[in-house]
């Protein structure tokens, strides 16, 4: 094979992993199950709304645990994972707002509708906005850092309210199903998105990651010689 | 309504399936692309700085 491929599988099998099964999950819920009884073919939007969520709160589950060891380590790794880790969740929240929006205009006749679970995910989405761009306005890496981890751990609160607000208040969004409430029909093409969502998840956490500690090394071996361009002029 | 639930089927409604899906397959490749091309980018800085 040639060295230059195998070398590309070998980098990035998370990604070539996650192609594979989300086409072959998108295939199985479009076209081999079946329609749902009372919504038609719409309901097919699951098979790529459902997996988007759970990979969404995965991501954030992600970036929070990262925040706890950002704080409590202080160690790079941390602080570079849950940059990763919230920049894949805000990107999934949104493409989940987008299909939720979509499957709610054609089963409830709204575009959108301030719902709980509906609300709780936009506050959700722009919490973990406002966690980025706090970071980008801090100056100093350790700063920025437990800046960063801060923000995240009390962007999370929203998460367990966006899984069980459900259950706790009259939502118009349904409560979760479970194997047992679907159709076994229904339970492949959505594990098969599922699980390749999560490797499209992973290989853009770990690829994110390692771009911000490039990143960060460059700035720390770039900012002497930055600093000495300066002083020249005065000696 | 009926007794048993809501009674009859939602038809149609291919084209907001499509849009889903389609949505999706855009912004993860859009993401990607964007990423890849940070990654590039990165990696071209570091050669200018002489680092392996």
């Amino acid at each position: 094979m040639n060295p230059r491929l195998s070398r590309a599988i070998a980098d990035h099998w998370m990604g070539w992993l996650a192609i594979v099964l989300l086409v072959i999950g998108s295939w199985i819920g479009l076209f081999v199950a079946p329609a749902e009884r009372h919504m038609g073919d719409v309901q097919r939007i699951m098979y790529v709304h459902v997996p988007t969520a759970w990979i969404a709160l995965l991501c954030f589950t992600c970036a929070f645990v990262a925040a706890i060891g950002s704080l409590w380590t202080g160690r790079e790794r941390w602080d570079a994972t849950l940059v990763a880790a919230a920049e894949a969740g805000v990107v999934l929240n949104t493409l989940l707002l987008i299909q939720g929006s979509l499957w709610g205009r054609a089963t409830w006749g709204v575009w959108w509708d301030w719902d709980v679970r509906l609300t709780t995910s936009l506050i959700l989405l722009l919490l973990f906005v406002g966690v980025l761009s706090l970071r980008s306005f801090a100056a100093g890496s350790e700063r920025k850092a437990n800046l960063t981890a801060v923000a995240a751990i009390v962007a999370y609160v929203d998460v367990p309210l966006v899984y069980f607000c459900v259950r706790w208040w009259r939502s118009l969004h349904q409560i979760q199903s479970s194997p047992a409430t679907v159709d076994p029909a229904m339970i492949l093409p959505l594990r098969l998105n599922a699980f390749g969502m999560l490797f499209a998840a992973a290989w853009f956490i770990v690829r994110r990651a390692r771009l911000e500690l490039a990143r960060r090394r460059s700035s720390e071996t770039a900012l002497p010689e930055r600093v000495r361009m300066i002083e020249v002029p005065r000696g | 309504m009926v007794e048993n639930g809501p009674a009859g089927v939602i038809v149609g409604g291919w084209n907001f399936v499509v849009a889903a899906y389609s949505i999706t397959a855009a912004g993860l490749i859009l993401y990607t692309w964007s990423l890849l091309r940070r990654i590039r980018s990165q990696r071209r800085l570091e050669r200018k700085e002489g680092k392996p």
